[in-house]
């Protein structure tokens, strides 16, 4: 019996190993083999959740990974990323009212909105060091909320939202929750060959470089106004298509895309599965997904649990799950290597 | 024409003056090393050189021009580079990754923005450690930098300090915490480097760099007390006041300051 269970073991070992030497290698099979593995882990969930839960979930991971370049590659930790998200959902929305009835080019005009928006705060707060960045961007973001509820209300309907009627045009139909998932599914896949082409280039390690100590980057002869302006454009963009993204899925956009609240659970997303790490993006985003879908089921205070899994990140596992999972790749790898010659004696 | 000089350069702190009118002047493919007692302003005057913070007062040129407001980075794509009296390096990157985006920026890789933030910065892989062999530490490219020895790590910071293809170089106390082994490696490098490129070394000892700059500068108090050739400069009874007797000169201060 214990052979069995250790034999299982082993295979299980070995699978491990074999997919962690899959995925630190590089080179374009490799990509697509990433990119193919992503979409299965989100087909596979659709049974269980359903295909708009899923597709839920797809749009949460695209703003935790546009988050992550921010705050995990970067080191710049903001309160106001779904300012982002917020533009992006209410341009999609008014324009589907006003401007057009093509989702499409809603969701392009959104993108670029949050582009625009992105550029222009971060021209400002990129410059502001410290906690304080994250503050004045928290500061930007109870404006948009401001001008959404307040002075802007007769568009945006306030407190109450806005619908959207407009969800279907030629082959393109947001009203069909598949092609919401598959539309959704396509689109998070990109962002993130976009962003792992981004965070592997000599521009990814200049922005680690950056986090680590952004001064002695200047004195390389690097702008690094310039670079974090860029990297934050990039992250807003990033967000503001999965705004976008949101207001078809729900064929409705309310406040809530840009409470500041909920700035929080992205970053708690991020630590969970590991900032700086696309895949911990990933694995955070639908982790926090489940945790904040299920646990209320079954506990009340499921609040708790999310207290002590943050309390277990900051003083035990900084890599978050990635970070404990390459931790444990490369243990085994280096075992696996040193103990191959051994194998043949233990049988 | 110097390649740099400087003119009443001045960098107070509150009530102390650290750096004092300072008429600094560095020929082309000179070597130049600055000593003085602890406390004597010697960083500081490599933190205005280099931009780190503006002075009080005074001006600084560079090849002729008045770089006293340029930031950091604009004094960097001029040619000017240093290095930090603590070792500087990015220690939570690889070895060969702390020189990817300057060896990229240098060579003329990227003509865009959008080249230089989709190339793989693997494809840097071969300059980084040509300019890893230079310091001999292409064997621990694939450390992380933090792991190193400090003397590899101050070797590493070297190398990134050569790989933007500097004029001038700015070495605050290169050997400070090494050992005599790798003192000795830093050294072999430095003179390789000697009559190439312009070098101002910063050094607390002098037996350590008498053999190796073309002129002493001596700084004490903020001042430049005295310069010229090693051999007349160490003879000179100033600069043994200030190393040896320091105590007395003190003592002396409220008398013969004039
Ligand atoms: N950033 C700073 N703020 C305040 N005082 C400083 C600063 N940097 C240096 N000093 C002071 O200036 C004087 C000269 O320091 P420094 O240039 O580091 O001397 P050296 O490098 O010759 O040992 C010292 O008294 C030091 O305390
Ligand atoms: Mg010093």
């Amino acid at each position: 019996m214990g052979n069995v269970v250790k034999e299982r073991g082993l295979v299980l070992e070995k699978t491990f190993v074999a997919v962690g030497k899959q995925l630190t290698q590089a080179g374009v099979g490799q990509k697509v083999l990433e990119l193919i593995l992503i979409g299965v882990v989100f087909l596979i969930l659709v049974p269980f959740l359903g295909a708009h839960r899923a597709t839920d979930f797809a749009i949460f991971c695209i703003i935790v990974l546009s988050f992550d370049l921010l705050y995990g590659y970067m080191g710049r930790l903001s309160f106001g990323h779904l300012l982002y998200v917020g533009v992006g959902a209410y341009t999609v929305g008014l324009a589907l009212r006003y401007l057009t009835t093509n989702p499409l080019l809603a969701i392009v005009l959104g993108i670029v909105a949050a582009c625009l928006a992105g550029m222009a705060v971060g021209a400002i707060t990129v410059r502001i060091a410290g906690a304080a960045f994250a503050l004045a961007n928290l500061a930007f973001n109870r404006v948009g909320w401001f001008l959404v509820m307040s002075p802007l209300k007769d568009i945006t309907g306030g407190e109450n939202g806005l619908s959207i009627r407009n969800l279907s045009f030629w082959y393109v139909n947001f009203r069909n929750p598949t092609f919401r998932f598959w539309f959704v599914l396509a689109s998070l896949l990109l962002v993130f060959l976009l962003l792992r082409v981004f965070t592997s280039s000599s521009y990814g390690v200049l922005l680690r470089s950056i986090k680590e100590d952004e001064k002695r980057v200047r004195f390389l002869g690097y702008n690094t106004q310039f670079y974090k302006w860029v990297t934050f454009v990039l992250a807003a963009t990033v967000a503001g298509f999965g705004g976008a993204l949101t207001a078809l899925n729900y064929g409705y956009v309310n406040p809530n895309t840009l409470d500041v609240h909920a700035n929080a659970g992205i970053v708690f997303a991020c630590l969970l599965g590991g900032s700086g790490r696309l895949y911990g993006a990933l694995l955070g985003g639908i982790i926090y997904m489940l945790i904040t879908n299920l646990l209320p089921v079954y506990f009340q205070r499921w609040e708790f649990f999310l207290g002590v899994a943050l309390l277990l990140i900051v003083f035990r596992f900084r890599g978050g799950i990635w970070g404990g999972l390459e931790a444990l790749y490369s243990g085994l790898a280096a075992r696996a290597k040193s103990g191959s010659s051994k194998e043949g004696m233990s049988r | 024409m110097s390649l740099l000089t400087t003119s009443g350069l001045t960098k107070r702190f509150g009530g102390l003056v650290a750096v004092n009118s300072v008429d600094l002047r560095i020929e082309e493919n000179e070597t130049l090393g600055v000593i003085g007692p602890n406390g004597s302003g010697k960083t500081t005057l490599f933190n205005l050189l280099s931009g780190f913070f503006p002075p009080t007062a005074g001006r600084i040129f560079f090849q002729g021009r008045d770089v006293t407001h340029l930031s950091p980075e604009e004094r960097v794509k001029m040619g000017m580079v240093r290095t930090f009296q603590l070792v500087s390096v990015f220690n939570s990157l690889k070895v060969w990754e702390n020189l990817a985006p300057c060896v990229a920026w240098k060579s003329g890789m990227y003509h865009s923005l959008w080249r230089f933030m989709t190339t793989p910065a693997a494809s840097t892989w071969a300059d980084s450690l040509e300019a890893l062999k230079l310091v001999g530490l292409e064997g621990q490219a694939e450390a992380i930098a933090g792991e190193l020895s400090y003397g590899d790590r101050r070797l590493l910071e070297i190398a990134l300090a050569l790989s933007l293809r500097p004029k001038l170089l700015l070495l605050d106390e290169p050997f400070s915490g090494l050992s005599d082994v790798e003192i000795a490696k830093v050294l072999a490098l430095l003179k390789s480097l000697k009559g190439k490129i312009t070098i101002g070394i910063i050094e607390h000892k002098i037996s350590m760099i008498v053999d190796f700059v073309d002129r002493l500068c001596v700084m004490n108090e903020g001042r430049i007390i005295c310069e010229g050739n090693p051999s007349e400069v160490l003879t000179n009874p100033l600069v043994n006041e200030c190393y040896w007797g320091k105590q007395e000169t003190l003592e002396r201060a409220g008398v013969s300051g004039v």
